[in-house]
């Protein structure tokens, strides 16, 4: 298997993503590899992007005057927007890997890893949109290419996984449903940390 | 009416029922759709008195709740309460008169809004005469599926006759106590409560019609069709049972989670704030059932495009529950408050789960009410997607907008100035409600494609008469 | 298991079932709402609480019936960025002629509990007719029938002040007879704006709680 599998994943997901998902279904890769070969530089993207654009444009919210922010709030969000990805892709696959067995699906857990990642890896490049950081624009590129995503999601999980596609609609369906808990989470916990203090100048 | 035997199930009612719920859907989405049109262009109310903003508005959310919610709880009542009693519906004629005179309640009460009789108390807006007449027919749907129930020649109550018993008695309670008023003219009453009394009061109501009505009522829903769409009991017995007392306790409190900060006891919003995030519990137990019963009637997911809503519906109610309890918390209300990060919230709710579940119901029931298949298989798939689709860009567009504002209208410079005028927010907003505009017309549309194939199926059709099954003496009365 | 056999009493007996239900569901509002619906330093007038006058309330109504609370709100929070925009925050004294509440849940346009005397008179007429015509990027709805339709139109204010008497508004004979007098020659809008000048300005640091 050796180091085939993630060349192959990083170039082939990108234009063929069912290939990819066919070849996942045969290995069973590790997820340390995964990670560090394949998932890491997917998701370094984004902050990137979003650094380079801030700095440049500064935030663009349709309201007058673009905001710009001092170097040290630049960064801080731009390492927060990493960790959370990381910690948003981890926490993904392995819940994804806990729910495999209800849906008869494959408990490889670097193969969830490498799932979630191919289906993360549209919206990483999409970030490009990040370095004009307007929201209508944003918003333009990355809506569609997060319903691009899903769909991912919804029809890789039968193939890579090796389950059958009823099944694999209803472990994509609790996915969705978690995906959708942690981004409301992640909603609440950036509110309560900014309300007391952690980010921005904000007069509670 | 033609005479029903002795040991039929009145069905037609709830084919009727059905119908109106369906109807009131494509109104009420059609009024929301075009008020997130007015947020844009304001134009767009031509100057006109009856299609201002303001007037439009409660139009929506009465004609969504009373109208598409209710007529589609009084119709999955009446068909489940009859078949786990073992006994056709008591007093059929008062259920027809309620049938009815629902529907009047709901279109002359839509039309007094456009008139402008409005109480401004949120899901409480029309005035005192619709109130008595509310009562009235409330209390008549109490005495039909009670008096079901009580006539009944199987021995336990069934579960989901627990929640929509729950729904009809604590309505009952909530409606009453709060649209307590002094007439002044038919049009105009005046609240026996005032100010920060007032506003408890009004939350008490408001977070309950949503909890009693919006949830456990369409929990009732879940525990009786979902089972019989899965062709499986429910997963847990026992876990139901816990779950819905606890539920039914613990919603009561969290009401005055809509005054953090306002100028209302702190004890009260303390209080709210702790029972909501408990209430996460009971309402995920119930999903958690939901999912585990479902699970196992995978191959269904197959030809059966119903059971892809119930699913997703769960999700979504895991998801509305869970942020609920979350805005709850002060910390993050004090962003959320009065943005429209809440009405991101509702639309989870309304969109996600209360639709999504009764168009699963719908399409499961409306075939075998009339005995032949779903006029097209292929449009509810598309329905799917398209609910699903709408529903996401909902969300998405709200949470961006909610945040925004929030945070915006709280940011001050090192000055300790305010960063940001209002204006300039608020105008800010354009793209985000440009995107919910896209996502109600998305969802419209699916819901358009569901009434052309519910009436399709119906069109020349009869209910099928269907006798009471015999009841095994082991649970008979 | 006595908790089970207890529970299958209750789901054998309709009369068990729905007193049960009651009973569960009637404690937290009686918890809540008793305390609160019995403590005075929420009903009781103080110098920070405005009876509206008949215009003032008039104008009120309109406000009601035109939906304005469903995107103004009339809450100040006591959170510094709040304060700064809007003036001092909401206290519940202030509301206590306030039949109903209207604090609102939504702010689609700005907070008005303290509008009062922050512009003028010609300022809200113009506004009210076409908002965009003093805020060009405004998207609240236009109300020109306001300046056509009379104060009196409104509903019956004699009435109304009678009715909000027996609630304990304090109004005096007086008061209730020329209610109606007070109306003529004004139209909706005149009404309308009397109220938005009111808003907020009876309170008063000096006296506050």
């Amino acid at each position: 298997m050796g180091s085939g599998i993630y060349s192959f994943l990083l170039l082939k997901a990108f234009y063929k993503p069912f290939e990819a998902f066919t070849e996942l279904a045969k290995v069973d890769p590790s997820p340390i590899s995964i990670i560090f070969r394949y998932s890491l530089w997917l998701m370094l993207l984004p902050p990137v992007f979003s650094l380079i654009g801030a700095a440049n444009f500064g935030w663009r919210l349709g309201a007058n005057e673009p905001l710009m922010m001092g170097p040290n709030s630049l960064i801080l969000i731009s390492v927060g927007y990493f960790f959370v990805l990381l910690f948003g892709l981890v926490t993904t696959a392995i819940i994804s890997c806990w729910m495999a067995g209800t849906y008869g699906a494959s408990e490889s857990l670097g193969r969830h890893f490498a799932l979630i990642t191919i289906v993360a890896q549209p919206l990483a490049i999409a970030s490009i949109a990040h370095l004009f950081p307007d929201v209508l624009v944003n918003v333009l590129i990355l809506i569609p290419t997060l319903i691009w995503s899903m769909y991912l999601l919804y029809k890789g999980i039968p193939i890579a996984l090796d389950t059958p596609p009823e099944r694999g609609m209803l472990m994509a369906s609790s996915l969705v449903g978690w995906l959708l808990v942690a981004a409301v989470s992640l909603l609440g916990i950036s509110m309560a940390l900014w309300t007391m203090g952690v980010g921005p100048l904000l007069g509670v | 009416m033609e005479a029903v035997s002795e040991n039929t199930y009145h069905d037609r009612i709830v084919i009727r029922l059905i119908q109106f719920s369906v109807l009131w859907a494509v109104a009420g989405m059609l009024a929301g759709v075009y008020i997130s049109a007015e947020l844009i262009w304001p134009g767009l109310d031509f100057g006109q008195f009856w299609l201002s903003f303001g007037r439009l508005r409660p139009l929506h959310t009465n004609g969504i709740i009373f109208g598409f919610g209710v007529s589609a709880l009084m119709a999955t009542a009446f068909y489940s309460v009859q078949r786990t009693s073992h006994v056709p519906l008591f007093a059929p004629k008062l259920a027809w008169f309620i049938c009815y005179g629902w529907q009047i309640i709901v279109l002359l009460g839509g039309l007094s809004l456009l008139a402008g009789w409005n109480t401004t108390k949120e899901y409480a807006e029309l005035e005192w005469p619709f109130d008595i007449a509310i009562a009235v027919l409330w209390v008549s749907f109490g005495i039909v599926f009670f008096g079901t129930i009580a006539t009944r020649k199987i021995k336990p109550i069934y579960i989901s006759n627990w929640f929509y018993g729950a729904l009809i008695i604590v309505i009952a309670m909530l409606h009453i106590v709060n649209n307590l008023a002094i007439p002044v003219t038919i049009d105009k009453s005046y609240s026996i409560y005032a100010g920060a009394q007032d506003a408890v009061v009004q939350w008490w109501y408001g977070h309950n019609a949503v909890g009693f009505l919006l949830t456990g009522g369409f929990l009732g829903m879940v525990y009786y069709f979902l089972p019989k769409h899965a062709e499986r009991p429910i997963w847990s017995y026992r876990l139901s049972v816990v779950a819905f007392w606890a539920f039914a306790y613990t919603y009561i409190w969290a009401g005055p989670h809509h005054l953090h900060y306002n100028s209302v006891p702190e004890w009260v919003q303390s209080l709210a704030m702790v029972m909501s995030v408990v209430l996460l519990a009971p309402s995920w137990a119930t999903m958690i059932n939901g999912i585990m019963t479902v699970s196992s009637a995978w191959e269904k997911l197959r030809t059966d495009p119903a059971l892809k809503f119930i699913v997703l519906s769960l999700a979504f109610y895991g998801l509305a529950t869970f942020e609920g309890p979350m805005m709850s918390i002060r910390s993050v209300n004090v962003v959320s408050h009065f943005t429209d990060w809440t009405i991101g919230h509702v639309h989870s709710g309304a969109l996600g789960w209360n639709a999504m579940i009764t168009y699963g119901t719908f399409y499961f029931m409306v075939p075998r009410l009339v005995g032949r298949e779903l006029h097209s298989v292929r449009l509810a798939n598309i329905h799917f997607a398209l609910a699903l689709a709408g529903t996401l860009l909902y969300i998405v567009a709200m949470w961006a907008a909610g945040v925004s504002q929030g945070l915006l209208w709280l940011s001050v410079d090192q000055l300790g100035e305010l960063s940001f005028g209002f204006r300039d927010i608020m105008a800010s907003m354009t793209p985000y409600y440009l995107l919910r505009l896209v996502a109600g017309l998305i969802f419209l549309t699916g819901t358009f494609l569901m009434t052309y194939n519910l009436f399709m199926t119906l069109k020349g059709q009869h209910a099928t008469k269907v006798t009471v099954p015999a009841v095994n003496p082991a649970y008979g009365v | 298991m006595s908790g089970l056999s207890l529970h299958k009493k209750i789901e054998e007996h309709t009369g068990l079932l729905i007193f049960g239900i009651l009973f569960v569901t009637a404690l937290g509002g009686l918890v809540q709402l008793l305390p609160i619906l019995n403590q005075d330093s929420l009903s009781t007038a103080t110098a920070n609480s405005h009876l509206y006058t008949a215009v003032e309330l008039t104008g009120r109504d309109i406000y009601m019936r035109e939906g304005c609370s469903v995107c103004h709100s009339q809450q100040i929070r006591p959170l510094i960025a709040e304060v700064e925009r809007y003036g001092p925050y909401s206290r519940a004294d202030e509301f206590v002629y306030d039949r109903p509440f209207m604090w609102g849940s939504k702010r689609t346009g700005p907070d008005l509990h303290r509008i009062g005397g922050k512009y003028s008179d010609d300022w809200h007429r113009i506004h009210l007719l076409d908002p965009r015509a003093v805020i060009p990027a405004s998207i609240m709805p236009a109300y020109p029938w306001l300046e056509k339709r009379d104060a009196s139109q409104t509903g019956n204010v004699t009435a109304k002040l009678r009715a909000l008497r027996t609630l304990g508004h304090p109004y005096t004979d007086e008061d209730i007879e020329a209610a109606e007098a007070d109306l003529d020659g004004l139209k909706e809008i005149d009404a309308l704006i009397a109220y938005l000048q009111i808003l907020g300005t009876s309170y008063s640091e000096e006296t506050a709680l």
